[in-house]
């Protein structure tokens, strides 16, 4: 099961002995590699207790889609030991948890993992629960404390394990077959993990791990997740029932064909004897009998069985291949979130917040955390399909406005993971800057007179609007910019796509964007009216026998039917979403980096109308009653 | 005393109309309260052949809280007129600086407050509109500004109950001239001549050589720019009391700018020129060619600056300059670029300037 590739990497470190003339060569445990280099996972200083919930989350997640089963997570991070710094984090969900017999090895044991197939998932190394397993061994005594019920079994299985970090493999400290009425897991199938780790956790980690949550709870509208700290505990309800499309694994792409693949499909049909043709059209997608044969023919080599090839002659396979026109791959393999489930997202966006420090009474019963709702009041969406390095890729662009947003920011989504380091040189961060505001219809200098009265941070204007711009792409490759996994490159044409895929929407909401800023400006003025209001109303009340109470009423309802004249309202776009499903085009793609895409847009917009008129029939009754007023005072 | 308290209710009317009309918008809920005042400024400044002075055209301004850059002025503009209509009402006065503290607040919330007045000067442009919306000079407000004109000479004097007598024997000391003019009463003029200068250090050194005594005339200054009730004294005594007025100021186009503030007007005050301007008086000097006839030393004559030659280039385009006279002197000094002051005469001694200077000019003009 373990990639070939990490244990290469793992075998190759030397250890230097004493002696300056001896060099000793020894073969290092995958486990004791991943421990001394934490940083390749992530697993670094203040980041450990943020990348462990990370890990068990984006586990949790994978195992519940694997089944379209609607996930259901508890997470909890709690400090047990002050003093040295040991937490207990736990995390439970309703996936299909794992068969009693790998459940060891799953936890414990480095770069094993049920995902290394082509199919866009969360996780893909098969070290990130190992990381989690191998630092609660390192720096405490706690034993790893798992319960799983399988869906492909019965009964629930208990175990408590600890890592051989010499050795990568699990230490069993107990397991046993839990009795039903005993059993922790309620659901049909499930997973529960306890761990202790040693950590601090500053307000800046904190925050992100907040962030993490609350972001994914953004494109995981579906799951419900809870979090439960000693500031209190917050629930994402779940807000719909709809779940994205889950990836199924394909065949490798033969564009993407390269010496290493081409012979793990040689090996996996050794025993056959098979022909070369055979195996290139059982490995690959997109590949016939005939152009297999064609590509053979072309790389200039004898028929033989297929084990027989030396690298010199396979070589010239792979070369033809990068060559050589084929259909767009699949896009079966990968999960986009879709225009229904991302607009669920992001009208009911929650942010995390910690109150203030007067605002906390002294009962320390009271949570300290709380959320705040988005409520944005319009929200866009528009994809684009297509091609980087050869991977088909799908780009979402989605975008809030309005309601309780105050100022832009920036969601990056890398497979459904929340990116939240590095912003600044991400490749969206960019693509932000360089798609024009006027595309939208409204000028910096409008937008600038209308919100430069909020804080803001900077002078830019799209830093000044109530924004929040959200970027999701999806591929089994992510032209991540470091191993730390937080950024993306502006691979290929990547950044061309996602240009266009933010253009289309910006002009999609334009519309409704220009008319939320005139209910903006149009609420504006009318608060400025009513701070001038009471001054214009007592100057007058001094000087001439008149009511201020009837002045100020009758001055109130003219300004608002004055504000109100200007404002229209424009036909609300619903456009159909019922097929949430990114189409592509068919194109041919080539050896090289080619792109070709497809677009999905549409706006909802939550109409304001009913509360509108509400509003206007009270102020005219009001003007009713001051008429009369009038008539009595002349 | 009764004709003022009459004139004050009046006024108190006046406001009370005002306000009056924005209760009838308002209550009705028609229209936005609304009403047209004139535009003051230089883009509504025209110059009069006729009057001989700088009159207000025909423009208006549109003053309602329609839209939101409007809101902000027309609150200021009735909360001023209510101010004033108090400041009559309980029979006070007080100065511009008075009013804007009497009016001082804040606007708006906790999480966004700001100053009613941004600075004075909004509050100054309120009382001009609270003057334009109901015909009513500021001194009839009893809004008053600090006084800076000073008067020398055969003049008394009634403020109030009291009588002053402004030929002050010692020569020592200048009355200023009360800045609450309504108050003021010109009860005797005695002197020939008025004569005006630009600066009070000019106007002292001229009463101690003793030249009021000498040519009976009576000195004024309007230390620099003058303000209302020095213009409007000069103009009283030019046409009220028949006494011709002349006007010395230092050889730059600034100094000519002041001169001429007193023979034609001002462009931000020209709503008010009928009470202000004294289209008769005549500005004597200093001339640009005195600074060579009267061979003032190269060492106290002073370099002109970008700005006086771009002033005086707008000058010579003016209708009021375009005599030979002053087309030839301002061609004199965008020739020479020099310009000089009045006291550049103490360099030929501390009495050239009254005892010779001024004595020779006011002959050449036929004033001596």
């Amino acid at each position: 099961m373990a990639s070939s590739r990490m244990v290469q990497l793992g075998s190759s470190s030397v250890i230097q002995t004493k002696s300056k003339a001896k060099i000793s060569f020894s073969r290092k445990a995958e486990s004791e590699f991943f421990v001394d280099n934490s940083a390749l996972a992530g697993f670094t200083g203040e980041r450990i207790l943020y990348m462990a919930i990370r890990e068990l989350i984006e586990n949790s997640l994978d195992s519940c889609e694997a089944e379209r089963i609607l996930p259901k997570i508890a997470v909890s991070l709690k400090l047990i030991d002050p003093l040295n710094d040991l937490w207990a984090i736990s995390c439970e969900d309703n996936g299909i948890g794992i068969r009693s017999d790998k459940v060891s090895v799953a936890v414990c044991s480095f770069l094993t993992s049920g995902k290394y197939v082509e199919q866009q998932q969360r996780g893909l190394f098969g070290v990130g629960l190992k990381m989690i397993a191998a630092f609660s061994t390192k720096d405490t005594d706690h034993p790893l404390r798992v319960w799983s019920k399988s869906a492909e079994e019965t009964s629930e299985y208990y175990f408590e394990l600890r890592t051989d970090i010499g050795t990568n493999k699990p230490i069993v400290l107990t397991r046993r077959d839990t009795k039903p009425k005993e059993s922790t897991i309620r659901g049909k199938s499930g997973f529960r993990i306890e761990a202790v780790l040693r950590g601090r956790l500053s307000p800046i980690t904190k925050n992100r791990i907040h962030d993490y949550i609350s972001q994914t709870s953004i494109v995981n509208p579906y799951a419900v997740i809870s979090f439960s700290t000693d500031d209190g505990m917050i629930t994402f309800d779940r807000r719909t029932n709809i779940m994205p499309e889950p990836a199924k694994e394909v065949l490798p792409h033969p564009a993407d064909m390269d010496l290493k693949t081409l012979k793990k499909a040689i090996g996996t049909h050794a025993l056959q004897k098979t022909t070369i043709q055979g195996i290139l059209c059982n490995s690959f997608q997109k590949l016939s009998f005939d152009k297999a044969k064609e590509i053979i023919r072309n790389a200039g080599i004898e028929a033989k069985q297929a084990d027989k090839y030396s690298e010199h002659e396979l070589i010239k396979i792979v070369n033809v291949c990068r060559q050589t026109k084929f259909q767009s791959p699949n896009v079966d393999h990968l999960s986009p979130i879709g225009e229904r489930i991302f607009t669920v997202g992001m009208t009911t966006e929650r942010t995390i917040f910690t109150k203030k420090e007067n605002a906390i009474s002294d009962d320390e019963s009271q949570p300290k955390i709380s959320t705040r709702e988005m409520k944005p009041t319009l929200t866009g969406y528009s994809s684009r399909a297509c091609i980087i390095n050869n991977r088909p890729t799908i780009v979402e662009c989605g975008l809030a406005y309005g309601g309780n947003l105050s100022y832009f920011k920036l969601y990056r989504f890398a497979n459904k993971i929340p990116l939240l380091y590095d912003e600044g040189s991400d490749v969206a961060r960019e693509v932000i800057s360089e798609v024009e505001l006027n595309k939208m219809g409204v000028s910096k200098k409008q937008v600038k007179e209308q919100f430069s009265g909020l804080e803001s941070r900077s002078d830019r204007a799209i830093d000044l609007l109530p924004i929040h711009i959200f970027f999701h792409i999806c591929s089994t490759k992510i032209p991540y910019k470091t191993a730390g996994k937080e950024s993306i490159a502006s691979e290929g044409e990547l950044k061309k796509y996602m240009k266009a895929c933010l253009s289309d929407l910006y002009r999609k909401v334009s519309k409704q964007i220009r008319h939320e800023m005139h209910l903006k400006d149009a609420e504006n003025r009318l608060k400025l009216y009513k701070y001038y209001i009471p001054l214009i109303v007592d100057a007058i009340s001094e000087s001439i026998d008149v009511s201020a109470e009837d002045l100020t009423n009758s001055f109130l309802a003219l300004v608002e039917r004055h504000v109100k004249k200007g404002v229209s309202h424009p036909r609300s776009v619903m456009t159909n979403v019922e097929n949430h499903a990114v189409p592509v085009e068919r194109h041919d793609v080539r050896g090289q980096q080619k792109g070709s895409g497809s677009k999905e847009t549409s706006v909802v917009t939550r109409s304001k109308k009913s509360l509108k008129m509400k509003r206007l029939d009270s102020t005219q009754e009001k003007i009713e009653n001051f008429l009369t007023s009038s008539e009595e005072l002349s | 005393m009764s004709g003022m308290d009459k004139r004050h209710k009046e006024t108190i009317k006046k406001i009370r109309l005002i306000m009056k009309a924005i209760c009838n918008d308002v209550l009705s809920g028609k229209k936005m309260p609304s009403f047209d005042i004139t535009k003051i400024g230089y883009d509504n400044t025209v110059w009069s052949e006729e009057k001989r002075m700088l009159t207000v055209g025909t423009k208006t301004v549109h003053i309602s809280p329609d839209t939101t850059k409007k809101i902000p002025t027309f609150s200021q503009y009735v909360v001023m007129s209510n101010a004033v209509r108090k400041l009559l009402d309980e029979q006070m006065e007080s100065t511009i600086r008075g009013m804007y503290y009497a009016t001082l607040s804040t606007v708006g919330d906790e999480r966004n407050r700001q100053k009613f007045w941004t600075s004075q000067d909004a509050s100054d442009d309120a009382i001009k509109a609270v003057e334009l919306l109901t015909g009513v000079p500021r001194e009839e407000f009893s809004v008053t500004s600090k006084p800076k004109g000073m008067i020398s000479g055969p003049i008394l004097l009634r403020v109030g109950g009291d009588l002053i007598d402004c030929n002050l024997g010692s020569r020592a000391t200048s009355q200023l001239i009360p800045t609450n003019i309504m108050d003021v009463e010109i009860v005797d003029v005695k002197a020939d001549f008025v004569m005006v200068v630009e600066k009070d250090t000019v106007l002292n050194n001229i009463r101690k050589s003793g030249f009021i005594q000498k040519y009976n005339a009576i000195l004024m200054t309007g230390s620099g720019e003058p303000d209302r009730a020095t213009r409007m004294m000069v103009k009283t005594l030019n046409e009220v009391w028949k006494k011709p007025v002349v006007v010395f100021a230092d050889a730059d186009p600034w100094g000519l700018g002041i001169a001429l503030r007193y023979k034609i007007g001002s462009e931000s005050l020209s709503y008010d020129s009928d009470r202000l301007v004294t289209p008769d008086a005549k500005v004597l000097g200093m001339m640009f060619s005195d600074i060579y006839e009267y061979n003032i030393p190269e060492v106290a004559r002073l370099t002109a600056s970008d700005e006086d030659l771009n002033r005086a280039n707008d000058m010579k385009k003016k209708q009021w300059l375009k005599d030979k006279k002053w087309q030839k002197e301002l061609n004199l000094f965008l020739k020479n670029k020099e310009k000089c002051e009045l006291d550049a005469f103490f360099k030929h001694g501390f009495r050239y300037l009254a005892e010779t200077y001024l004595p020779q000019k006011l002959r050449e003009s036929g004033i001596l």
